[in-house]
């Protein structure tokens, strides 16, 4: 059996051995975005977990509680941002144990670059940013590429949508291509607002973005809560 | 990395009310390094039509160059103006043409009626497939940036000094965040009476 | 095989004529009578559609011809050359849509099927055409009617009213007379069967003419009952 096959067709297929191949990663979406007002942050997500061209749930916040005053934003492949959060929860309980207090938001940043780094050559597939308060009290973001690289910044649209938000964050918070403009700081209301626009945009032309979102405001009192609905289709 | 992204290009088109406006960077690179900053995208086609052509920038050219061959011949034959629907027949078929090699330009197209001076935007894929939209189109290598802008900015029957700030900061702020295009852009608005071409300063990194 | 016949059947005679060409006219004055008028809001084509046979089943060939939605056509002179002609027109208007997404202007339709009759003097192995044609058109863009004449050489008119076939010559004379610029489609269907009349021999019915109008809601055919209506107008 095996001859008669290599004999009819020996021309384009040669017998040899097979490799199989497996894919540890997917892709399920999702958007973070995330602004520093002068005390107090924003970070807000999309709900909508999908893979392909299907919906899994409308229902996932992509925002996760680390500390009384930082919040994480992460999406990508969920699986490794379930892994990811888990093994961060764990470190942060560590670490509130050695130290008899909670980590710093600058201090979650640090660690996390440096558990991102850890995994250079099998990363976690995440896109992540970090919201809270710095030592100061003021609001503050930093921004992660999945393997570590951070920095801190104003205002970071993180995920499948970042490119729609970005350039319009620049232009309506970092005032850019503006002339003769009055800088006035970002309000707490004004910032929510903005959250809401730029998400009902990138609904209109990501289908990975959608269903509604999770705006979290971070201010020294804690973490508010608030859901606002987008379009699901 | 894909030929249409090869030379770095951005164009939009905005309908408003009683007008329309097109805009383009102006960057011809190789990949990552510029090599010109006064390139040519967008193509005055009859008196208020006009089409940009971002792609690769020797198809760019070629295509139209061969537009204006077609175009002149038809308005020898036919003795008028060619409408912007039709016009856009005309793209169409010239891409299809080379459906198994195409030319790699997505073009964009804008304009007046020549009659009713009804406003017309309308974007196609590299093989002709035409889109004919009541808002915007956009193409390019920054075109989620662009729809990101557009999307938020965009309000319907803009007067033409609204349009042009609206497209103007939606190409702009898109722009600054792609690296192979912007230096320089440029915008037409077009009105029944009058066309206005205005260069705009960009960053240049 | 083809080439050993590629030359033109149509050529100069000593004096600078094409005799072919004059011919193909001779067989279109002999043709049976067709007219055209054009009005302020459309065109009429009336044609003579006498047989020979009262055995002929009048209602299933036809003369006039719809090319697209807004043009129509009628010939004098040879039937199956008219046919040829309106596969070959049909077959150009799809073409321009295939183009443009627009409908061809009656200009265009009539300018190409000019050429197609004008290749048929020049190309090796083919005669000219045997028909002359009147072609009715609306331009939508424009908003008004056209009425233009195609002749076997190739040539092309634009008029205001014309007649082609047999009598053509009384038949211009009776519209420069009857004809005026502010004519309605109505009068225009009147004056085309009162033209047709002149050389009519025997008794007009609805059987042996045929009518079409071309106006904005684009060209049509009229139906023997609407034809008989007219003729009852006219008597």
């Amino acid at each position: 059996m095996d001859i008669l096959q290599i004999n009819q067709t020996s021309d384009y297929k040669k017998a040899g051995p097979l490799q199989a191949h497996f894919n540890p990663y997917s892709y399920n979406g999702g958007t973070v975005l995330a602004i520093a007002g002068e005390n107090f942050s924003v970070i807000a997500s999309d709900t909508r977990l999908s893979e392909g061209f299907s919906i899994h749930t409308r229902e996932n916040p992509k925002t996760y509680k680390l500390t009384d005053t930082t919040v994480l934003g992460a999406c990508g492949f969920h699986g490794d941002v379930l892994t990811l959060t888990k093994v961060l929860d764990a470190r942060l309980k560590i670490y509130e144990q050695d130290h008899h207090k909670q980590m710093t938001t600058g201090a979650v940043a640090a660690m996390l670059s440096t558990m991102l780094y850890h995994r250079r050559f099998f990363p976690y597939y995440v896109y992540n940013i970090v919201a809270g308060l710095d030592d100061e009290g003021k609001g503050c973001v930093y921004s992660f590429d999945p393997v570590g690289s951070y920095e801190r910044e104003a205002y970071r649209a993180g995920g499948s949508a970042s490119a729609m938000l970005q350039p319009l964050l620049d232009n309506q918070i970092g005032f850019k291509n503006q002339q003769g403009v009055t800088r006035i700081p970002l309000s707490r209301e004004k910032a929510v607002n903005l959250v809401k626009d730029v998400f009902i945009s990138a609904a209109e032309r990501d289908i990975y973005t959608g269903d509604s979102i999770l705006i979290n405001v971070i201010t020294k009192d804690g973490v508010t809560d608030e859901r606002f609905p987008l379009r699901r289709d | 990395m894909s030929i249409l992204a090869y030379n770095g290009a951005a164009v939009i088109a905005m309908k408003g009310k009683e007008c329309v406006a097109i805009a383009a960077d102006r960057r011809f690179g190789i990949q990552a390094q510029t090599v010109n900053t006064d390139f040519q995208k967008i193509f005055e086609m009859g008196p208020r039509v006009y089409i940009g052509l971002p792609g690769l920038a020797t198809d760019v050219q070629t295509v139209a160059q061969r537009l204006q061959f077609k175009l002149n011949l038809y308005e020898l034959r036919e003795n008028r103006r060619i409408k912007p629907k039709t016009f856009m027949s005309m793209v169409s078929n010239l891409l299809y043409e080379r459906r198994f090699g195409p030319y790699f330009v997505e073009p964009v197209i804008a304009g007046l009626d020549p009659k009713t001076n009804e406003p017309f935007v309308a974007s196609m894929d590299l093989i002709g497939c035409p889109m004919v939209t009541n808002d915007f189109v956009v193409s390019g290598t920054c075109s989620e940036q662009m729809y990101g802008m557009c999307e938020s900015l965009w309000e319907p029957d803009m007067e033409p000094d609204d349009l042009f700030e609206t497209i103007s900061q939606a190409l702009l702020n898109a722009l600054d965040r792609d690296a192979v295009s912007g230096w320089g852009a440029v915008v037409y608005v077009i009105e029944k009476d009058k066309v206005t071409r205005k260069e705009l300063k960009t960053r240049m990194d | 095989m083809s080439e050993r016949y590629s030359f033109s059947l149509t050529t100069f005679s000593p004096s600078g004529k094409l005799v072919q060409i004059e011919y193909a006219l001779a067989a279109v004055a002999a043709g049976s009578p067709s007219v055209g008028i054009k009005a302020t809001n459309g065109v009429v084509l009336a044609t003579e559609k006498k047989q020979k046979s009262i055995l002929y089943d009048e209602n299933s060939i036809h003369k006039i011809e719809m090319i697209t939605k807004n043009v129509g056509m009628v010939y004098s002179g040879m039937g199956p050359d008219y046919r040829l002609l309106v596969k070959n027109a049909r077959k150009l208007s799809q073409q321009y849509y295939l183009s443009y997404q627009e409908q061809i202007p009656t200009a265009q339709i009539v300018q190409r099927i000019a050429n197609v009759m004008q290749e048929f003097t020049q190309s090796g192995g083919v005669r000219p055409f045997g028909v002359s044609l009147l072609i009715a058109g609306w331009d939508d863009d424009e908003e008004r009617p056209y009425l233009y004449q195609c002749d076997p050489s190739g040539a092309y008119f634009a008029w205001k009213a014309t007649a082609m076939g047999k009598n053509y010559v009384n038949g211009k004379t009776f519209l420069e007379k009857r004809y005026s610029d502010n004519l309605e489609l109505e009068d225009a269907v009147h004056t085309a069967i009162l033209t047709l009349k002149e050389s009519f021999e025997g008794q007009m019915t609805e059987d042996n003419i045929e009518i079409g109008i071309c106006n904005k809601d684009g060209f049509r055919r009229l139906t023997p009952a609407e034809v008989k209506d007219y003729l009852a107008s006219v008597q």
